[in-house]
């Protein structure tokens, strides 16, 4: 392609991922309601973008493919006919196709006769066919001839044409424009020789500018049949005005009978446009260095490969780099934050223009605007950190289409209801839900919701539904993914847990720690295995990947109506709200997430038992106490737990008591890894700078959990 | 002076390497996201900085870009503007449809930048 075009490659691909969404979105639509002409134009503007843009970009193949689509589109977006079940199929698989043809092109990866796509290319032309013969609806020869390796054409014979054009006087008026014609031609073949007669041109006088008086002779060399030189000037051409006469294709090139023109500069394809011209220097294309190199002796061909090779995947590394170190921001945000440093800005220049003349009667004045400043500071990191903020649709989105082709799987009717997909998270959260979602939503098809018979029986409707639903609490997001099924069932997983030697029969256990197990690796109850799910292998990694985002799964069920799963998730990995809390001299910080409450106990609350160690009994349930000062080997104010403050913290449904000094207060802090800048340490999720400059650590409260069972074991 | 080019089209990649194309070739360039934008921002552009010529795509969303023409040809102002249409579409329906309208010229995606610009300078106003 002319021009550097390069740097607009990310805007294509961002653009592109966007135009998929829409298409695929777009397409669930469509099979609720087909008539949606809304829609349908609007899928039909995404995959056309994709088609013109792509080629600009050498995505030929892309851009072939998404041409095929639209040609199916088209007859529907004018209600030719409707979109069939089959079709929205065929559209769907031709979305998945279409978006795998971009990622190979965001790879660098050349996909050329690739199976898939030439099955569906056929498929979508023989639905075309199927559907209803649409009259004039071939597609355009310019989009394949326009593309740098164009798809071999029907007919093998190369075969030469003399084109005689003489278009009718008023072909300016009708804004055609010839030249475009020509090029048109020349990209069906070679275009060998191209004449203008300019006999018919009046006397200056006489002349009429508007009108045309010219005609052309051109000689073309092509494969292409001669239908597809009409098609170019199908517009252009009224009968008459054009004679396509097929020359002999073995003799050597005949010259138009017409004279040649007296200027010869007249020729309407210029030397640049000539697609020759391509053609010629394709060839002539300097040695590339390892050419040179290998011809020189200084490097083995093998060694030149493997060279190139490295090249290659450096260049995509990357690649794939560049894409993700970018993101898109609404311009509103923006614009709200320059808002803001101009406030910060104002209360600076105040600031500094009292200390300037600062006299101790002032103080209420500095006061006052060193709160100001702390608000500005405040509005502003909340306003940054909306930056890095995604509306959770963007994981969502892709739901409608799972459930869609499992419910077809699993041979059940479900619904999807989505709400709160406006709902912001970080982006590096949004990233980290989508495969845990996705595996909670496949287990709800599998095994949540029960199958059409069983449901009659029960008395509930035929369709199962699903529920998933995004909202804010208390600083934190939830997630709930919520079906009407058969719920769990405690006395299976039970069985279950003691056949795998998890529990004994003896246990008792809580309704919460049963329906923990099944967060168990390696536990399942399915009792055959589908390619749904029932492997196993899942729940735990759903467990483990809510974990790593600071984030909580939780199970609520009744048995034979409902399974919900909650996740609660921070809104942002980089800033918790912590509780300070202080042991001796030094300050430690708990995430405010895993607190689920602060005692001071009374001397009799706390007890030792064999084998369990100490533990303090709060309401009936015993919990085991860590004592902070024993884990960092300090010197503590107090070392009984009566004097002292017992904190009660949750994490992965155990609890753990831990006992401090005094609790200083709750402020949000910023996460630093002590990992990345020391080595990890047991017990320490991290470091944070608090307000007096001091380094002040974060307890990691799952550590804590697992040094309180050390020597203790406890079932689950 | 240069010369002031009004590129429309709804997606952001194309309307940049349009403009990026013309740019290059030392054209001043405006842009507009589909018909209504482009009217908009016409009628900002009255009193000074008038696109001399105007380049639109036809598949967008609130106004497409036969609409637009047809809007076009009815101001005063801009009446004369040449207008080319840059489009994928290349049926002899929509061309004609494109004529009917008023459009100046017909061209086609994948664009060939070099024919833009030869085109444009051919319809550029002297």
């Amino acid at each position: 392609m002319n021009g550097d075009y390069s740097k607009f490659l990310q805007t294509f691909f961002e653009e592109v991922t966007e135009h998929l969404s829409v298409l695929e979105s777009g397409l669930l639509t469509l099979e609720q309601n087909p008539d949606d002409v809304e829609v349908l134009n609007r899928i039909f503007r995404s995959v056309h973008t994709i088609k013109g843009a792509g080629p600009m970009f050498g995505f030929t193949a892309m851009s072939r493919f998404a041409h095929k689509v639209e040609t199916l589109l088209d007859p529907l977006r004018n209600r030719k006919f409707s979109a069939t079940r089959q079709i929205i199929d065929l559209l769907l698989e031709s979305a998945d196709c279409l978006n795998m043809l971009v990622v190979a092109a965001k790879n660098g990866t050349v996909i050329d006769e690739n199976k898939t796509v030439l099955d569906l290319e056929a498929r979508l032309e023989t639905c075309m066919t199927v559907t209803a013969p649409v009259p004039g609806q071939k597609p355009a020869p310019s989009q394949s001839a326009a593309a740098p390796a164009p798809p071999a054409p029907v007919t093998s014979a190369r075969q030469t044409y003399q084109i005689n054009w003489t278009p009718g006087e008023d072909l300016f008026q009708r804004g055609l424009n010839p030249l475009k014609l020509f090029e048109e031609i020349g990209r069906l073949g070679t275009v060998t020789s191209c004449v203008l007669a300019t006999s018919h041109l009046p006397d200056l006088a006489d002349l009429d500018p508007e009108r045309c008086y010219l005609s052309w002779t051109c000689t073309l060399e092509t494969d292409y049949p001669r239908e597809d030189i009409e098609s170019v000037f199908e517009f252009a051409a009224s009968p008459g005005e054009l004679t396509i006469t097929a020359l002999s294709s073995s003799s050597p090139v005949a010259q138009p009978t017409q004279e040649p023109d007296p200027e010869p500069a007249h020729s309407v394809i210029d030397e640049e446009d000539d697609p020759r011209l391509a053609a010629v220097f394709f060839g002539q294309k300097p040695d590339s260095l390892g050419a040179i190199l290998v011809e020189q002796k200084s490097v083995t061909p093998a060694q030149l490969a493997k060279a190139l090779d490295r090249q290659e995947t450096i260049r995509a590394e990357s690649k794939e780099h560049k894409a993700e170190a970018s993101m898109r921001v609404d311009t509103e945000k923006v614009d709200k934050l320059v808002n803001l440093v101009g406030e910060l800005a104002i209360t600076q220049s105040m600031l500094s223009a009292l200390g300037g003349h600062f006299e101790i009667k002032y103080l209420p004045i500095l006061q006052e605007r060193l709160l100001q400043l702390e608000r500005n500071t405040q509005e502003i990191q909340e306003r940054v950190m909306g930056i890095r903020m995604l509306p959770i649709s963007t994981v969502f989105n892709r739901f409608p289409r799972l459930v869609r082709d499992l419910s077809a799987k699993v041979g059940k009717n479900i619904q999807l209801l989505i709400s709160g997909e406006e709902t912001e998270l970080d982006r590096s959260v949004i990233e980290s839900i989508g495969d845990p979602l996705t595996h909670l939503l496949r287990n709800a098809c599998a095994h949540g919701l029960e199958p059409p018979e069983e449901r009659v029986a029960a008395g509930k409707p035929e369709q199962g539904t699903i529920r998933l639903n995004a909202f804010h609490e208390g600083g934190k997001i939830c997630i709930t993914v919520e079906d009407d099924g058969r719920g769990l069932n405690r006395d299976k997983i039970l069985a279950k847990a003691i056949e795998q030697r998890i529990i004994t029969g003896n246990d008792t256990l809580s309704d919460d720690q049963v329906w923990a197990l099944i967060f168990r690796p390696g536990f399942s109850t399915a009792e055959k295995l589908t390619d749904v799910s029932g492997r196993g292998v899942g729940m735990d990694v759903v467990k483990r990947n809510i974990e790593a985002l600071n984030g909580i799964v939780s199970i609520k069920t009744v048995t034979g109506r409902r399974t919900i799963f909650t996740l609660k998730l921070p809104l942002t990995l980089a800033i918790i709200e912590g509780m300070t809390i202080r042991v001796g001299e030094d300050t430690y910080i708990v995430p405010l997430l895993s607190i689920l409450e602060s005692i001071q106990p009374k001397a009799d609350m706390v007890q030792n038992f064999i084998g369990k160690g100490e533990v303090v009994n709060v309401r009936g349930a015993f919990y085991p106490i860590v004592r902070l000062y024993e884990v960092f080997d300090l010197q503590p104010e107090h070392k009984n737990p009566a004097e002292a403050i017992l904190l009660i913290l949750e994490t992965e449904g155990e609890r753990v008591v831990v006992m401090v000094d005094e609790i200083v207060g709750q402020q949000q802090v910023v996460i630093k890894s002590i990992e990345e800048n020391f080595r990890k340490v047991d017990g320490v999720a991290g470091a944070t700078i608090l307000g007096d400059g001091t380094v002040g650590l974060i307890l990691d409260v799952r550590g804590l959990v697992k040094l309180a069972r050390q020597g203790q074991e406890i079932a689950v | 002076m240069s010369r002031v080019i009004l590129v429309v089209d709804d997606s952001p990649t194309m309307r940049g390497m349009v403009s990026h194309a013309l740019n290059e070739a030392g054209f001043e360039t405006k842009e507009a996201e589909n018909g209504k934008d482009a009217l908009i921002k016409l009628t900002t552009m009255m009193g000074e900085g008038k696109p001399d010529v105007i380049v639109t795509d036809v598949n967008m969303p609130e106004m497409d870009g036969i609409e637009l023409v047809k809007e076009i040809r009815k101001l005063s102002a801009f009446k004369h503007v040449p207008v080319l249409v840059l489009t994928t579409d290349n049926t002899d329906e929509k061309k004609e449809v494109g004529r009917a309208a008023g459009a100046t010229g017909w061209l086609v995606k994948p664009f060939d930048s070099e024919l833009i610009l030869k085109v444009i300078r051919k319809v550029l106003p002297q």
